[in-house]
């Protein structure tokens, strides 16, 4: 996991300084309990049973244990893009598909794999695949993110962020 | 043998472009320092960015934010003064499954679009689409709005019928600035 102090101190990536084929730093997190799933349950206040009432989710609805939360993952994502671009890059978009179930016990690698980089407006995007990988190399997550990373002796990216016109 | 027929009905086209009521989202009194830190420890994120005033008023956001999409959840919290939807939905069925009857009636069914007029009932998570703009600042008020972006139907070659539906959801601030865009698709087969 990330402490406070690594993020408050985090280096900039470059956009200059990435290239297609590159595998982002990913991150680890895990063994999930049933305590991690209700803690995010009673943040968000989504009372479904499955994600906390282990009778309900193996008798009542035949799943194999308690599961974790489709909205978790929704928010790990670009949790971990936003890590990716501190401090002056920013985490534009995401989109990703719900596969295979999270229950108590898995530990996921967040991870991201460049795939295109170019220059639109003068920022520099960065596209990539993206996922949440079990531990046992199944995919959760797949989807695709576009990152923008600062351009050394670039223009700084404009926050609130404005979409490049050309992308 | 009667051959199924495309769920996408006239009834569920003119549903595409709909869009639901412009809500508050946020509770009354904006986005707040508990919320945040309970939401930030769910998700593990310890950035302080989140919580150290002195640092976030150095940083380009020029005080504390929350994470990207953080205003997607705010509107699901059950006000005080209503009636517990808890007790009521347990009430009414002692098997609730703790989501379909505890939301009925609740706070969050302000600015929800209408139920789309189809019998297939049962509903698979597709996908999530995210777009960031800018992040919640403490005290900021956060409207959402959503709409049925896309609905398409189809039938497989084992003659199940299913529609699948992409919803988008516009989240802004007090000013009018777009904070974030979710579009959620699901499949209604």
């Amino acid at each position: 996991m990330v402490t406070a102090d690594e993020l408050r101190t985090k280096k900039q990536t470059w956009f200059d300084d990435v290239s297609v084929g590159q595998d982002m730093p990913p991150l680890v997190i895990g063994p999930l309990t049933p305590t991690h799933l209700f803690r995010w349950s009673a943040a968000i206040e989504n009372w479904h049973r499955i994600h906390y009432d282990q009778n309900f989710a193996v008798y009542h609805d035949g799943l194999p244990n308690i599961l974790g939360q489709g909205s978790w993952k929704q928010s790990i994502l670009p949790r971990y893009l936003k890590d990716l671009c501190l401090p002056d890059g920013w985490p534009w978009k995401v989109q990703f598909q719900h596969r295979a179930m999270i229950v108590p016990g898995d530990t996921l690698t967040v991870w991201a794999k460049v795939t295109n980089k170019r220059v639109a407006d003068g920022l520099g995007l960065v596209e990539m695949d993206v996922g949440m990988k079990l531990q046992t190399d199944i995919e959760t997550c797949p989807g695709t993110a576009t990152i923008v990373l600062p351009i050394k002796g670039g223009r700084p990216i404009p926050y609130p962020f404005v979409a490049p016109k050309e992308a | 043998m009667s051959e199924t027929k495309n769920p996408l009905t006239d009834e569920v086209k003119a549903l595409i472009g709909m869009s639901a009521d412009k809500v508050e989202a946020s509770p009354p009194w904006g986005i707040e320092r508990e919320g945040l830190r309970i939401f930030t420890n769910a998700i593990m994120d310890p950035d302080p960015r989140y919580w150290d005033d002195e640092f976030a008023k150095s940083t380009k956001f020029g005080g504390i934010v929350t994470p990207p999409i953080y205003c997607s959840y705010i509107g699901r919290k059950t006000l005080a003064g209503v009636e517990d939807p808890i007790s009521r939905a347990f009430r009414e069925n002692p098997n609730s499954d703790g989501i379909g009857g505890v939301r009925e009636g609740g706070a969050d069914r302000k600015g929800q679009l209408p139920s789309l007029p189809t019998p297939l009932k049962r509903i698979l998570n597709a996908g999530n689409e995210i777009e960031v703009y800018k992040y919640p600042a403490l005290g900021d008020h956060i409207y959402s709005q959503a709409k049925y972006h896309d609905i398409k139907g189809r039938v497989t070659k084992d003659g199940t019928a299913m529609l699948v539906v992409t919803t988008q959801t516009t989240y802004t601030n007090q000013d009018g600035e777009v904070l974030c865009i979710l579009r959620a698709s699901t499949i209604r087969r």
